[in-house]
């Protein structure tokens, strides 16, 4: 037992760190920093330095143009960016979709997607849930009907995240009512300028509009955008989400977070008021604690020698404490967080701000936006039902 | 970065646990607490094993372990609600080691590891609650050595140990000393405690004492936090197994035509136990992996730990009892007495609230496992 990183890991870690300073831009970092708007330019410009550098897709395997990192690489590499103040990688393409079209893909799909999201070129927005399955994702109700060498598909997705950016789309799509609601879905690509594509922004609680319905009406898919069997698509979908494991606690981004939360705290003198401070302290045990989690379930990944039945817990645990410190740096703004300035939040504002408070502009926002942690990526009432499995049988 | 166990260590858990489920049964226990809460005998088994040495150097016939070792063996006894204080001996080899003058040395470390003396912590006063900085107890030069005049309560096995380890103020100076139970002027009073285990009021009257070192609250410290990481590791095995009795009560209990196993208010209850739990192992690893830090990383670390412990065995404790319903509140039934271990543990070397505020005081800038 070792807490200590080896000193090749040390090595990388610094290895990134240097990569990361010397090309993350900075108005992007400082937006990341100060919760301030990204825009789709600011997103996509620090995907595609990544991909340049073969970096975008960095937990593919070498067969795949990946790095070949082990679990502990990445996580450092993921620590490094998010300390640095980088904006999180969509997932979409990269860790979402590319690991199911290289392990159900044909070679020719492979060579024809793959490319573009090692790029950061291709902007791929997920259609999985619809207004009808949430939780129970696999109820999905959107139809698509084999036409000769084509599939007609009607239906619609729902909570699409920035699909209002997408040009491509992985969805389930139902190929068949026969059997158990799963054995009927198939996985299929969809190109989102296809005719009968409509995609409506749906503003969110915080008055950005971060998901999207989209709507298909009788969209010709090509049979060839057909990942693996026709309804076969659970099984992939479950691959998909076996991927998600580590990252959906995003215990990197909670401690820069933590970090902002203590910063926040001393300017608007609460972080000596014995109350407040204590809340920060069990959070940052709490921090401490889920990080210690990841670890684990890293290192057992790395040595391959004990398997953890812990990963579910990650998510629940990740995402509570996300809620928790929006919701601290938005209670030690206190009442400066009530303003509604929506152009406080774009970067290089200068006008005046109540109390000339301006970095509290983000924070409640921050903290409505955040509560959909606990919804996405199955709820966590759906993860303590699965935990549960692991307790109780 | 590695959190598997060596062969070694394995092997050493598993001669534990092969004791504890063969050699300490429920009745033993029960029989135990029943005649005052501490059984020399099975003391003396837990020495055979080599356990009471575990931190005491070769040299002086201990095994010359670490902290790793110390937690796998404290989570072993954790599952079998051991009362027989193994803590102590931890503490007493890991600060005798580290602290007292070479005769003393000597004298105690090898009857440690054999198991022939229990030495225990003698340091709670009624003063100072859970800390360590504030001592009435005090010492002066003798013509030979020195003398205490003390208090301490709770002191673990307090009228079967042989010998304690008490700080006092000389010279307004926080020292540590070591006093023999039978030595004049000392005297004890035994009770039980709520977990079963037995301790003791012990009185010093101008008791003829063995200095240890001056820098007693820098030994003290670091006497309370083995003590510490010996908890955490203890707890995640009381836990580990309440959560068990816990699973297989759920699946066999009936009510409404079916094992209340079956039921989601209760499913999630048990998946927040299981939560709990896993908190509390990763922060019992914690604890163990930073006991060999520099003082002040390893204070901290303590703290953080310990919070984290005492918030997870209050909530699985209390938990549990629910989940069991009326029979979860019996004294015949098993559950309750871990429930009990484990809200007396988290009052052990420092409550919840206690290290909330150590953490609080200590907190920087920076955030994480390597801040």
């Amino acid at each position: 037992m070792d807490l200590a990183f080896t000193p090749e890991e040390q090595q990388f870690r610094e290895d990134i760190r240097t990569w990361v300073r010397a090309n993350l831009p900075t108005d992007i970092s400082h937006k990341v920093h100060n919760a301030l708007r990204l825009s789709r330019d600011d997103l996509q410009r620090w995907g595609k330095i990544l991909g340049k550098k073969g970096w975008l897709g960095h937990a593919w395997p070498t067969a795949f143009g990946g790095p070949g990192w082990s679990s502990i690489q990445k996580h450092l590499f993921e620590e490094e960016c998010a300390l640095a103040g980088a904006p999180r990688v969509l997932p979409f393409g990269p860790v979402m979709v590319a690991p199911v079209i290289m392990a159900f893909g044909t070679p020719e799909q492979q060579r024809r997607f793959l490319p573009g999201i090692a790029s950061g070129d291709v902007w791929w927005s997920q259609g999985y849930s619809e207004p009808g399955a949430g939780s129970d994702l696999a109820s999905v109700k959107t139809k698509a009907e084999r036409q000769g060498n084509k599939y007609i598909v009607n239906g619609q997705k729902a909570w699409t995240t920035l699909g209002q950016y997408g040009e491509w789309i992985f969805c389930l799509v139902r190929t068949s009512n026969e059997g158990k609601p799963q054995t009927g879905i198939s996985f299929l690509l969809i190109d989102m300028k296809s005719p009968g594509v409509t995609v409506r922004p749906v503003v969110l609680l915080d008055g950005e509009p971060e998901v999207n319905e989209v709507f298909f009406d009788n969209v010709e898919v090509p049979v060839e955008n057909l990942i693996g069997e026709e309804n076969k698509g659970w099984t992939y979908a479950k691959h998909l989400l076996s991927h998600e494991r580590t990252n959906i606690a995003d215990v990197n981004r909670t401690k820069r977070e933590l970090e902002r939360l203590k910063r926040v705290a001393k300017a608007e003198g609460v972080y000596n008021d014995v109350r407040f401070r204590d809340e920060i302290a069990k959070l940052e045990v709490d921090v401490v604690a889920l990080e210690m989690l990841v670890l684990r379930v890293l290192a057992a990944e790395k040595s391959g020698k004990n398997s953890l039945d812990i990963a579910g817990l990650l998510k629940i645990r990740g995402s509570e404490i996300q809620q928790r410190y929006s919701e601290l740096m938005m209670l030690a703004a206190g009442p400066y967080a009530l303003p509604l300035i929506q152009e406080a939040m774009e970067a290089g504002w200068q006008g005046d701000y109540p109390g000339a408070a301006t970095w509290c502009a983000p924070l409640a926002s921050s903290y409505f936006n955040l509560r959909k942690t606990t919804i996405y990526g199955g709820s966590n009432e759906v993860q303590r039902t699965i935990v549960a499995q692991t307790v109780l049988g | 970065m590695d959190f598997d166990f060596t062969d070694d260590q394995e092997q050493l858990r598993d001669a534990v646990r092969k004791w504890v489920d063969k050699g300490y049964s429920f009745e033993r226990r029960r029989t135990t607490v029943k005649a005052g809460g501490f059984s020399r005998d099975a003391f003396r088994e837990i020495a055979e094993l080599g356990l009471c040495g575990l931190y005491i150097p070769e040299q002086y016939d201990g095994m010359g372990m670490g902290p790793v070792e110390g937690m796998v063996v404290m989570e072993e006894l954790g599952r079998g609600i051991v009362l027989e204080p193994l803590n102590q001996s931890l503490i007493a080899g890991g600060v005798l080691s580290g602290y007292a003058p070479q005769a003393a040395k000597s004298a105690w470390l090898p009857k440690i590891a054999s198991g022939e003396a229990l030495v225990v912590l003698a340091y709670q006063e009624r003063v100072a609650r859970y800390r360590l900085d504030i001592c009435e107890a005090k010492a002066a030069q003798a013509p030979v050595g020195h003398m205490l005049t003390a208090t301490k309560s709770i002191v673990p096995a307090g009228d079967q140990a042989d010998a304690f380890m008490v700080p006092a103020l000389l010279d307004g100076q926080l020292a540590l000393f070591l006093v023999e139970r039978t030595a004049s002027g000392v005297s004890t009073q035994a009770y039980g405690t709520q977990e079963g285990s037995r301790a003791a009021e012990v009185t010093l009257q101008n008791a003829p004492a063995t200095l240890i070192t001056l820098d007693g609250l820098t030994a003290l410290e670091h006497a309370v936090d083995i003590g510490i990481a010996a908890a955490c590791a203890e707890a995640v095995g009381v836990m580990d197994k309440t959560l068990a009795i816990t699973a297989e009560y759920m699946n066999t209990r009936k009510q409404f035509g079916v094992a209340i196993a079956s039921f989601q208010a209760l499913r999630h209850r048990a998946a927040d136990m299981k939560m709990q739990l896993e908190l509390a192992r990763s922060m019992s690893f914690y604890a163990a992996l930073k006991l060999n830090a520099p003082a002040p990383e390893r204070r901290a670390a303590m703290a953080r730990a310990k919070y984290q412990l005492g918030n997870s065995m209050r909530f699985v404790g209390q938990q549990a009892v629910q989940l069991h319903g009326g029979i979860g509140v019996t004294d015949e039934y098993i559950v309750s007495h871990y429930f009990k271990k484990l809200t007396q543990l988290e009052m052990t070397f420092g409550d919840s609230l206690h290290h909330l505020g150590e953490v609080s005081a200590r907190m920087q800038d920076t955030a994480g496992v390597f801040a």
